[in-house]
Parts: C-alpha cells; sequence; structure tokens
C-alpha cells in the first residue's frame, strides 16, 4: 500500500492581494468544520460546484461536503496520489476525472477502515448523509461518481438534478424553446427540496430560501463588478488570486459570508488601483486564462508568468456569473424562488448566444474570449487542458482556430497536465513552453512598436 | 423500393462492411439526403419519418487518427476522435447534416467541432437528459419536438404522425429481425459467429432501414439454411461495452478459441433489444424508449429499492442475456476516457462476478495497434474459463 509515501515538499504561490491570502485558512476551515458537523451529527451533503443548489441546501442548514474542493486540496497539497492509485486498484480507469478519482479512491479507503485514512490531508473528508449528484451539460462525473461512490457506501441515498441549458443552434433562437427548460429545472429542483425533506426530517423555509437567493443575486452583481475592476492598467489582481478568489463563489454562494468577501475585496482593488499598484510592478504582457482548470499542484506557475511581466487580469474559468442586471428580463419580478434560481442559471449560460449570432461563423465562446480581449486590452491567450476532465478542456483548440477566423490572430498557448494528477506535469517542460511563449508575445509587440 | 440487397445476405453484408458509406453515396447521387449521427441516443425513426436516410458515422480501427487532433483534444474517447478524423479525411463526404445526442462528454463537448468544422447544411443537437423520471421524460418530449420541428424546417415540410407512426413500424421490425439473428446463436455450436453477427449489424447502420430489413431477413434465411458449420469451441462469452463499430476485438477473440455469443453493445443488444411503443403522439413512446429502455451508463437511472435492487435495476438485463445465451464468461472492453463507463467498471464487475460468470476487464484506445496488444490476456482468461 501507499500509505508511506510522503506527500512532495511544495512551495506555496505568492498571491497578490490580501484577500486571497486569506483564502487558504478559509478552506482549511471548512473542510475541518463538516468533520466536526459530522461528530455533532448535522445532516451532512457530497456536493458539486455550479449546480443551482446552493442556496437551497443553505436555507435547510445541511452542510455540504464540496468533493471537488476536496480532491483539489489533496492536488494542491501533492497528496493525491496515494488515492488516485488506490481507485486505479478498484478498477477505475486512470484516465477518468482525478478529482472524482480521488474522493473515489478516499472514500473506498475511509469506508474500508471506519475511519480517515492516515494523515488525510487536512482532516479528511466527511462522510455524508446524502449525496447531490447534477450535471446534464456540466459532466458526465456529475452523475457518475456518486452513484460509483455507492459501491463504498450503499446506504447512503442520490438525489440527481437535471439541469440542462439551451444549446447555441443556427436554425432556432433559444428563447423559443427556455420555457421549457425552466419549467424542467423548476421540476427538478422541487423534487430536491422533496428529497432534502425526507432525508433531513426539515421543513424548508421557503421565505429564507427567498432572502438567499436575493443574497446571491447581489452577490453575483458585487463578483461581476469586482472582476470588471481588474481591467486597470496595471492589473491590481491576476488570474492566480482568482483561482482563490472564487472560492466564495463556487463553494459558499448564498451566504453572507460570501457577500462580504467580495466586498473587501472590491474595497481592496479599489484601493489598489487608487495607488496605482498593479498585481507586479512591471507589466508588460497582459494575458487571458482562456480556459481549462489549473493544475493545482503548479499554482506557482503564476508566479512564473509574473516574473517574465506577464499578468492575468480575466479568465474564463470560474467566472461563474453575469451581472444580473444586464440578462434581458427582470429577474427580481420573479418571486419564486426556485423558478429564480432556474431562470439565472439559463440567462447565464445562454449571456454570449445574442452577441455571437451578430458575428457571421462566430460563437458563444469565442465572442466572450474576443470581448475580454477587447475590454481587457489582452495581448495573448494561455489555456490548460487537464487531460481528465473534458467538460472544461475539449473545444479549446478548436475555440481557438475559430478566434483566429472570425476576429485575428493572436499570440497562444495550451499548457498541458492535470487537475490533481502530478505525474502528468513535467515543470521544466511547462517553463520551457511558457519562455517560448513569452518571446512569442515580446516578438509581436516589437513588431507592432 | 431500391432492391440492392434484394436476394443477398451475406453478400451484401460483405459489400457495405467492406465499403462502408457506398449505399448512402449512391443514394445521395439519387437525390436522397443523407443525415450523420452519432451513438444509439439519436432517435433515428424521425430522421427516417422526414424522408431522410440516418447513416451512424464510424470509426475505423485500422485507421491511425492524425487529420483530428489539429481541431479534437486527444482528450476525447478515441472512438469519438476515430469518427471525427474519418469524417475529416472526406470519408463522409455525402452527409447532408449531422445530428449528435447529449450522450457523453465526449460526444456532447465536441457538438461545435463537428458543426463548424465539416460545414454541413444541417446540425442539430439532441439535448436528452440525464434522469428518467417524470419531468425528465417531459423535458425529453419537448426536445423531441424541437428536433422535429428543426428537421421540419430543414425538409421544408411538416413531419406528420402518420409518417411518424410508419417509421417507428419500421425500425421496430428492423430491431425484431435483429433478435431473430441473435436467436441463431444461441445453439451450441452458434450457428453464426460473432464476427459475422457484428459485421452484419454495422451493415445496418449504413442503410435505409426498409433495406436493413431485407438484408437482415436474408441473412437469417441464410445462415439456417447453411446449418451447423461452426466447429464446437471451448467457451461462449459476451462482451460488454459502448460502441464497438469494428469487428476487430470480436475477431480476435474467436481467433483465440472462443465464440461471442451475445453482447451488451452498440450495434448489438443495447441498441436492439428494445422497441418504441406505438403511442398517440408517437413522439412520447419514442422519447419512452430511448430514455428509460434503451439501458447504458449515460442515463441515471434513479435508485428504487436497496443497493442490490438498484444494481439488479442497472444491469439486471446483462445477467438475463448470460443466462439466455449459456454465456462462460464476460469481457468488459471499455475505451480510454470513456466516463460514462469507466466509472460503472467496478459495479459491473462484481455484478457479474457475484452472479458466479468470471470477468475480464480491458481498457483499450480503439485502434489495431492496441487491440493486438491484449490477445495475451484475452487467451489467459480463456485458460482460465477452461479450467473451471
Ligand atoms: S467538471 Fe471536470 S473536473 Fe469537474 S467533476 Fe466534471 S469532469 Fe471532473
Ligand atoms: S465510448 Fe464512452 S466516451 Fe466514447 S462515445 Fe461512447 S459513451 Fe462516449
Amino acid at each position: 500500500m501507499t500509505e508511506e509515501k510522503k506527500p512532495e515538499e511544495r512551495k506555496k504561490r505568492r498571491t497578490a492581494t490580501e484577500a486571497a491570502s486569506r483564502i487558504g485558512p478559509m478552506v482549511k476551515a471548512t473542510i475541518g468544520g463538516t468533520v466536526q458537523a459530522r461528530e455533532e451529527g448535522k445532516p451532512i451533503a457530497y456536493s458539486f460546484i455550479c449546480c443551482c443548489y446552493d442556496e437551497i441546501i443553505r436555507a435547510m442548514d445541511i452542510v455540504p461536503v464540496w468533493t471537488e474542493n476536496y480532491a483539489g486540496v489533496c492536488g494542491a497539497k501533492r497528496d493525491a496520489q496515494r488515492f488516485l492509485e488506490r481507485a486505479e486498484a478498484e478498477n477505475f480507469s486512470r484516465s477518468l476525472c482525478t478529482y472524482a478519482l480521488c474522493g473515489l479512491g478516499f472514500d473506498a479507503w475511509r469506508e474500508e477502515l471506519g475511519e480517515m485514512p492516515p494523515e488525510s490531508p487536512w482532516g479528511g473528508q466527511a462522510r455524508p448523509d446524502m449525496m447531490l449528484g447534477s450535471g446534464q451539460m456540466l459532466c458526465d462525473p456529475r452523475n457518475k461518481w456518486y452513484q460509483a461512490s455507492q459501491r463504498y457506501m450503499p446506504d447512503v441515498p442520490v438525489y440527481d438534478v437535471g439541469l440542462p441549458w439551451p444549446p447555441y443552434e443556427d436554425d432556432y433562437d433559444y428563447r423559443e424553446v427556455q420555457d421549457y427548460y425552466v419549467k424542467y429545472i423548476v421540476e427538478e429542483l422541487k423534487g430536491l427540496v422533496q428529497f432534502l425533506e425526507k432525508h433531513t426530517g426539515r421543513k424548508m423555509d421557503w421565505d429564507r430560501l427567498s432572502e438567499l437567493v436575493d443574497l446571491a443575486d447581489r452577490t453575483w452583481n458585487l463578483i461581476w463588478e469586482t472582476y470588471e475592476l481588474r481591467k486597470a492598467v496595471p492589473t491590481p489582481m491576476g488570474t492566480g488570486d482568482a483561482m482563490n478568489t472564487m472560492v466564495p463563489m463556487v463553494f459558499m454562494m448564498g451566504t453572507q459570508e460570501a457577500y462580504d468577501f467580495y466586498k473587501e475585496l472590491n474595497d481592496e482593488l479599489k484601493h489598489k488601483i487608487a495607488n496605482k499598484e498593479g498585481e507586479i510592478p512591471d507589466e508588460k504582457y497582459r494575458l487571458i486564462w482562456g480556459g481549462g482548470l489549473p493544475a493545482w499542484f503548479a499554482l506557482t506557475d503564476f508566479n512564473y508568468f509574473n516574473n517574465k511581466g506577464a499578468v492575468f487580469p480575466v479568465e474564463t474559468t470560474y467566472r461563474m456569473v453575469e451581472a444580473i442586471y444586464h440578462f434581458d428580463i427582470d429577474l427580481s419580478k420573479i418571486t419564486d424562488p426556485l423558478e429564480h434560481v432556474a431562470w439565472r442559471w439559463v440567462k447565464f449560460w445562454t449571456y454570449w448566444y445574442d452577441k455571437a449570432k451578430k458575428r457571421p461563423g462566430s460563437h458563444p465562446d469565442v465572442e466572450r474570449l474576443i470581448q475580454y480581449i477587447e475590454d481587457y486590452k489582452i495581448d495573448g491567450i494561455v489555456m490548460h487542458e487537464a487531460f481528465s476532465c473534458r467538460s472544461w478542456h475539449v473545444g479549446l483548440i478548436w475555440q481557438l482556430n475559430q478566434l483566429k477566423k472570425v476576429y485575428r490572430d493572436i499570440p497562444s498557448l495550451i499548457l498541458e497536465s492535470d487537475i490533481v494528477d502530478i505525474s502528468s506535469y513535467n515543470e521544466a517542460d511547462t517553463r520551457a513552453r511558457i519562455d517560448a511563449f513569452i518571446d512569442t508575445l515580446e516578438a509581436v509587440k516589437s513588431r507592432g512598436r | 423500393m431500391p432492391e440492392e440487397a434484394t436476394g443477398e445476405g451475406l453478400a451484401a453484408v460483405d459489400r457495405y462492411h467492406q465499403d462502408y458509406g457506398s449505399r448512402a453515396r449512391e443514394l445521395k447521387r439519387q437525390g436522397k439526403k443523407i443525415l450523420g449521427y452519432l451513438c444509439a441516443f439519436v432517435p433515428v425513426e424521425i430522421i427516417t419519418a422526414a424522408g431522410f436516410m440516418p447513416f451512424r458515422i464510424k470509426g475505423d480501427v485500422n485507421e491511425p487518427i492524425t487529420k483530428a487532433d489539429t481541431e479534437m483534444e486527444t482528450i476525447v474517447c478515441p472512438l469519438v476522435r476515430s469518427c471525427f478524423d474519418m469524417a475529416l479525411k472526406g470519408n463522409y463526404e455525402f452527409l447532408d447534416g449531422i445530428v449528435i445526442p447529449h450522450a457523453c462528454d465526449s460526444i456532447c463537448r465536441t457538438y461545435d467541432i463537428w458543426k463548424y468544422s465539416l460545414h454541413l447544411p444541417y446540425s442539430h443537437f439532441i439535448n436528452m437528459p440525464h434522469g428518467t423520471g417524470k419531468p425528465s421524460l417531459d423535458f425529453y418530449q419537448a426536445v423531441l419536438n424541437t428536433f422535429r420541428t428543426s428537421l421540419s424546417r430543414f425538409a421544408g415540410r411538416e413531419i406528420s404522425d402518420q409518417e411518424l407512426t410508419q417509421a417507428i413500424g419500421l425500425h421496430n421490425q428492423n430491431r425484431a429481425k435483429v433478435r431473430e439473428l441473435y436467436e441463431l446463436r444461441k445453439a451450441s455450436p452458434p450457428l453464426i459467429s460473432g464476427t459475422e453477427v457484428a459485421r452484419v449489424l454495422i451493415a445496418a447502420m449504413s442503410i435505409p432501414v426498409e433495406e436493413s430489413i431485407k438484408m437482415l431477413g436474408d441473412v437469417i434465411e441464410e445462415v439456417k439454411q447453411r446449418g451447423g458449420v461452426l466447429a464446437q469451441k471451448s467457451a461462449r462469452i459476451m462482451v460488454v461495452g459502448a460502441q464497438v463499430d469494428s469487428v476487430a476485438f470480436i475477431e480476435l477473440i474467436e481467433d483465440s478459441g472462443a465464440w461471442v455469443v451475445a453482447d451488451d453493445l452498440c450495434p448489438g443488444a443495447r441498441e436492439f433489444f428494445s422497441d418504441v411503443t406505438v403511442t398517440a403522439d408517437p413522439i412520447e413512446g419514442i422519447a419512452e424508449r430511448y430514455l428509460r429502455k434503451v439501458k447504458c451508463g449515460r442515463t441515471y437511472r434513479e435508485m428504487k429499492g436497496n443497493y442490490e435492487e438498484y444494481l439488479e435495476d442497472r444491469f439486471g438485463h446483462m445477467s438475463r442475456m448470460i443466462e439466455g445465451f449459456n454465456v462462460d464468461g464476460v469481457v468488459l472492453y471499455i475505451y480510454k476516457y470513456c466516463d460514462p463507463f469507466g466509472f460503472e467498471v467496478p459495479q459491473i464487475k462484481s455484478y457479474i462476478e457475484s452472479k458466479g460468470t468470471p470477468v475480464l476487464y480491458l481498457e483499450d484506445e480503439y485502434s489495431m495497434s492496441t487491440i493486438g496488444r491484449l490477445r495475451t490476456r484475452i487467451q489467459a482468461f480463456l485458460e482460465l474459463l477452461g479450467s473451471k
């Protein structure tokens, strides 16, 4: 067995903002909190990010265990390999989502021991009372993972929320179909509430839910406005930090704490902008992180970019909000909280459709890149292809090709490794590719001078 | 009706199998519109009803993937990459459009790549839900009605209920023929080899349904007439996996000394063992079949009863097949990067083993060179079965 393997020494990433530096301890406390909640007998649910149920579980005081987060933490601490190997020994292919593999390996081990595996990062992942799967176009592991976990926890019930959004098509407008999408999502969320009521013996407090939905709306707007501040030259905050500041957005939505966090971040960024304080003192290249989840074990690569004079004022990854007041419907008029959440979901995913339709050959994902490139004065694109996750990492090459066709040629780099599996990563190689990319940026810049 | 396949069963199969798409190419020249599709989850009934010919896009294990990589990441399942590579290389130049279902991430996430790279006059994504509950079924019906409307727009005419009902009848007949063919595998030794069956099913994916019914009928007659020509072999094998649209793997097992007599594959039992019920609104029956009756890892079946009952609900059809076809061993043949099947491996394996049937799990990359490397493991498995 691999118990004795010690995690490799890991370097900590330098953050630019004070807000980002507070995230690590926050996550640690949250994970510790779930282990404690288990001891206190509070209902615990395995949960996925971006699944529309944040406010619902918060309103019912159910403690979420964000399984993707725990796998990410194991990855960042460079202590995921033993869980991946454990999953492999269970006959799960190493080509599958490594968040899921890490989680399944952990669960199999914890259930076998009847306690946390030895030296589990940050105290371990608490055993759940229920598992809330989801997906539908977000990813397959969102409904396969928890189903597979039931092999180790056959007594733990799963609820799977159907959560589609209308596809982008040429021959019809998404508005022709949006009503039945919303109707379906509302039904699915109703089913979720019933499921939670049944398994916790609690009743949903609908007024409280409405308040939290409203709080989440305000948080969305605040995040959007805060991130827009990063347009400033020099930019006060880069993607490296954003990979931290996404935590309240995706793991704490619908809580006052999340709102307050972004209020403070907003103040901090404004202060930095007023003082012309950039992420780095001498900003030479402005890049967009144009797709892909990060390699959690190699976040110091962002510092490496910084050392070369490159910053990332914007990213598409984890920017899971739009300003709600920009939607083509007035969400405040939709008082039923489930319907409200459903419309917010559909409007979020279709947000770039109209714009894409206006540019022949374009596509919503490409259009979003174009908009960010212009708004944030971007010189180049960096993407990351994590081999184990098809959801966010298929279509990157094609987007770049399409961007070139409908917009312009812009220097780009696709890094390759994984979110969790460090064996896919080669630091020397990665950095050599970054160096070459910086040379290209420099060449383009000097041509333009 | 064109009489292409008349009078010949296995010979027609060989022709269509060897030159995959030749019949579609011919029909295209005669003015027929051909719609390509991926995966068993495209309701071909609706395409047939619209007057188009549904054509299943397949990959080729013999053809190294070279062109696809310029547009599509290598982390996509190798089967889909191979299909796309074949399309980019002009093998399916006769297509008028493409229909892609929400099957799995590899298929769903590549829809735009197919659509923007092939520049076909028609494209459509069928947003099939994962769940099978009532809200999911209602939603799926709405999704299929959107597809119906979209196809009508492309066809420039309405698709009537009557046409749909007729198409349902045809595709049900086609499935019944395949089931009849499978009956011939129950004998020991089987009357038809697994390699031959695979060839028949592949050929059938490339011709209009009426012709397929005819061809299958001819094959069945021919096989019955030729009688028991196959030799006895040491074991009867069932293969379980995703889309296996090449005979290479089945052939490898049969070359190693066993017969493949049953499967849970596409094309194969998974897609031919359940019919569409004829309902007043034909879309209702179609939705019901694809969402609830076709059992595949891409669909999330809600848990009813306890965990054992849940496994029975998900995999019970496999054990019934093992029994019905007198299977000695199961080969679980899964592609790399396949999330829907990959996550099920431990459960399927232990479920089947718990019923007393040994299972060999193999992961592959859908190419001749990788398939070849599996030979020794298959031989060892057959030896193990022999020693039982
Ligand atoms: S989105 Fe990707 S990383 Fe996240 S659970 Fe799905 S497959 Fe895994
Ligand atoms: S083999 Fe798996 S990943 Fe590939 S198309 Fe089929 S279900 Fe999807």
